[in-house]
């Protein structure tokens, strides 16, 4: 394997703790019948060498949305209409499709949302991963190389690699969701982007799952992008972490000062409204109202309509995304009402 | 003395795995395998545990959706415990069907796409001929108030590709409501909802199910959500409960290792809190004619020859108040005297895991 890699491995002489992927008022829209789709919406955020990084939300907020612009696999219908998205420097909109094509899959690959259900069941998984490996390694590799780098990504995600000539249905839920993992790393990626991974499996697969691609991530100095509806998930696997609503990232900062204390009313009655096992029983918060229609968004703050705190100004002027101190940032006209260390259910 | 409105015993379930259809199969999953429960009247009993457990099985047994092959389901009827297996006549069915009813968790799938909600609510009164026309709609428009989709003209006339994931579900529990049933069934009736909307259907069912003294079977594979709708949990693997105890002692004083394992598997949003790791070993768990030892045997990290493999699985034990376990070493795993020894299996999922897709 002689191809010098150096060139589009840019992101590999990036320091542990150094920004690696930064992604600068980033917009992304769909064009439908009926108009645009706003659904991703001037995001900001940086993901360091070495950090996982997590993306919340409830369903349609845009969370795959980002995802895929970052990679530029959105759907035909959506165009990144503004915005960087620099990888180790380089700003990957302004790629032709040649140049991008060398960068996903070796620098930043993606296991997509679902993709445990999508093996093709009709072929192995060895030669699923080795089309991959065809498509994306950037040299041709031979007959014997392309076992070996299978039978040694099999054993990166606690796979056996006797298995890899198996079909997909006999694999387990948990084994055809490593074997995602596998293909995703198969060429070495320094950013996996892992889209709901576990959101399909049973608790205990789960906790096996997310161990792993902690360790992967450990052993290999890898970043990760947790996408997921699950704020007890990304509190246990994420460095830092990005709560999204309609389509813009409203609190952001790192996992432990967020979870210390969330100071934007969605978040905050996000997590008031997600059960737990640990602690008192407590009473849940009902989030009251609609989710957000992204064809037409409320005007001001996009939470307005169903917000708790909400004054004049929310309907009028859109809040920005500001820092509160230590780099905890909140996109709120009234964060500071929000109180802290009381949950919704206990006072609304 | 009052009867419990559902009362479970010996319940037996088994599915023929067919090799051809001229064969006569010899291989069984033994989906339920014997499992016992009591829900007293307006309780609600947490059905728990991994994919392919039984859980649903036993919920379409109860409503006779589906025909056990043993035991016995009691149903309480005016104050008197009916045996489900003797109703037959039409008629008992349908008053059967007046007392005892489900929420799937699928809400589109469980509806007609071309029938409006007034249609989908009503059909219960229609099938079982209750009220005239004039009285069914104002019984249907009491019940959209009572789900919180008001105001109900509103809504009475929509189709169901109109409504939100959460609004169906509404719809689906008044449909379940409007016969005034004394038992629901509610199978993960909520995860296929966002956070925030789940919260409001499940107090909408524990608040239906206080004014109207509705008791639930509960099925759900997460345990947080059990925790807050259920007073009794029964935790399942493979066809077997092996835990059973009211939803606060379970939580914090487990004694079976699988409930343990279980547990400790649930992520929780804090992160300055640390897991302590999950107690359980690789392995396959099988429910094709499975073998005549515990049925956690191949994962159980406390698993000792004997007493484990050389006897059959281990009866559901008294082991505290109200608190049922059926394991050989509860003592000994509660004194420390066993030891958990997960082993350096890699690969450890069961094949039989199958996947809980949200869409
Ligand atoms: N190809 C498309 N054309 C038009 N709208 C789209 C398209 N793909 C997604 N959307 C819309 O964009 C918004 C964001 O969708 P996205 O899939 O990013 O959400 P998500 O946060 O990943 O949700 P989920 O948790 O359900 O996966 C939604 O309103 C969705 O309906
Ligand atoms: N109609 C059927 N024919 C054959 N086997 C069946 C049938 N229905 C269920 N089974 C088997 O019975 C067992 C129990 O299935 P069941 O659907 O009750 O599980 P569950 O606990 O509801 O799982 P999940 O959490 O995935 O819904 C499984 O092994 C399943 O494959
Ligand atoms: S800006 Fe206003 S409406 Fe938006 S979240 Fe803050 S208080 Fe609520
Ligand atoms: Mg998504
Ligand atoms: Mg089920």
């Amino acid at each position: 394997m002689t191809t010098d890699l150096g060139a589009i491995r840019s992101g590999a002489d990036v320091p542990v703790g150094s920004p690696l992927l930064e992604v600068e008022n980033l917009i992304m829209r769909y064009q439908v019948k009926q108009g645009e789709v706003s659904a991703v919406e001037d995001v900001n955020f940086t993901l360091h060498k070495g950090e996982a990084l997590g993306l919340v939300g409830e369903s349609g907020c845009g969370k795959s949305s980002i995802a895929l612009s970052l990679l530029r696999l959105q759907a035909e219908n959506g165009e990144i209409v503004n915005g960087e998205v620099r990888l180790a420097g380089t700003n990957l909109v302004e790629l032709s499709e040649e140049e991008m094509r060398r960068h996903r899959w070796n620098e930043m690959s993606m296991v997509f949302q679902g993709a445990m259900n999508t093996w093709n069941p009709v072929h192995r998984i060895s030669d699923q991963i080795k089309e991959a490996l065809d498509i994306h390694w950037p040299e041709q590799l031979s007959k014997a190389d392309v076992r070996y780098r299978i039978a040694e990504l099999f054993q990166t995600v606690g796979l056996n690699p006797d298995m890899m000539d198996r079909y997909p249905h006999e694999f387990s839920g948990g084994m055809r969701q490593r074997a995602v993992i596998a293909m995703a790393l198969s060429c070495n990626p320094q950013i996996i982007i892992a889209d709901e991974p576990t959101t399909a499996l049973d608790v205990i697969v789960q906790d096996l799952i997310l161990k792993e691609l902690k360790r992967i991530q450990e052993e290999l100095g890898m970043s990760i992008i947790y996408i997921s509806h699950d704020l007890a998930v990304i509190a246990e696997v994420t460095d830092s972490m990005a709560v999204m609503y309609a389509g813009k990232i409203v609190e952001y900062g790192t996992t432990k000062t967020i979870f210390g204390g969330m100071r934007h009313p969605y978040a905050w009655l996000l997590l008031s409204s997600t059960p737990s096992i640990t602690g008192p029983r407590r009473k849940l918060a009902p989030l009251e109202g609609e989710p957000p229609n992204l064809l037409d968004p409320p005007s001001g703050c996009r939470f307005n309509p169903r917000c708790p705190f909400a004054t004049d100004r929310c309907h009028e002027e859109e809040p920005p995304l500001e820092d509160i101190g230590d780099g905890h940032l909140v996109a709120c006209w009234n964060w500071e009402k929000v109180p802290v260390g009381v949950q919704a259910g206990d006072v609304l | 003395m009052t009867h419990p409105v559902v009362r479970v015993s010996e319940l037996e379930k088994r599915f023929p795995v067919q090799k051809s259809v001229f064969r006569k199969a010899t291989d069984f999953v033994h989906a339920l395998d014997g499992i016992s429960f009591d829900i007293p009247p307006g309780g609600s009993l947490g059905l728990v545990g991994e994919s392919g457990c039984g859980k649903t099985t036993t919920g379409r047994i109860l409503l006779k959706l589906l025909e056990s092959t043993g035991g016995q389901v009691l149903i309480e009827k005016d104050g008197e415990p009916v045996d489900i297996t003797a109703i037959t006549a039409k008629d008992d069915l349908k008053d059967f069907r007046s007392r005892a009813q489900m929420i799937f968790q699928d809400p589109f799938e469980s509806m007609n796409p071309r029938r409006t909600i007034y249609d989908t609510i009503s059909e219960p009164l229609t099938v079982q001929n209750i009220g005239s026309v004039a009285e069914r709609e104002v019984r249907v428009a009491e019940l959209l108030q009572l789900v919180g989709l008001t105001p109900p003209e509103s809504f009475i006339f929509r189709y169901p590709h109109e409504l939100s994931g959460g609004q169906r579900q509404r719809v689906a529990i008044a449909r379940a409501l409007v016969v005034d049933p004394t038992f629901v069934v509610a199978d993960e009736p909520t995860s296929m909802l966002d956070v925030s909307i789940r919260i409001s259907i499940m107090d909408l069912m524990l608040k239906l199910g206080q004014d109207l003294n509705v008791s639930y079977l509960y099925i759900t594979h997460d345990l947080a959500v059990a925790r807050y709708m259920c007073d009794r949990i029964a935790v399942m693997y493979l066809g077997k409960i092996v835990e059973l105890a009211p939803t606060e002692e379970l939580l914090a004083n487990p004694r079976h290792p699988y409930t343990k394992a279980l547990i400790s598997a649930v992520p929780v949003p804090d992160p300055t809190i640390e897991r302590p790791p999950v107690e359980i070993k690789g392995g396959i768990s099988r429910s094709i004619n499975p073998q005549a030892r515990c049925r956690f045997y191949d994962r159980c990290p406390f698993a000792r020859e004997d007493p484990c493999n050389t006897n059959d699985h281990p009866p559901l034990d008294q082991v505290g108040e109200d608190h049922w376990a059926a394991c050989y070493l509860v003592e000994e795993i509660a004194s420390g005297a066993a030891v958990a020894d997960t082993g350096d299996d890699r690969s450890p999922e069961p094949a039989n895991s199958r996947d809980r897709s949200r869409t």
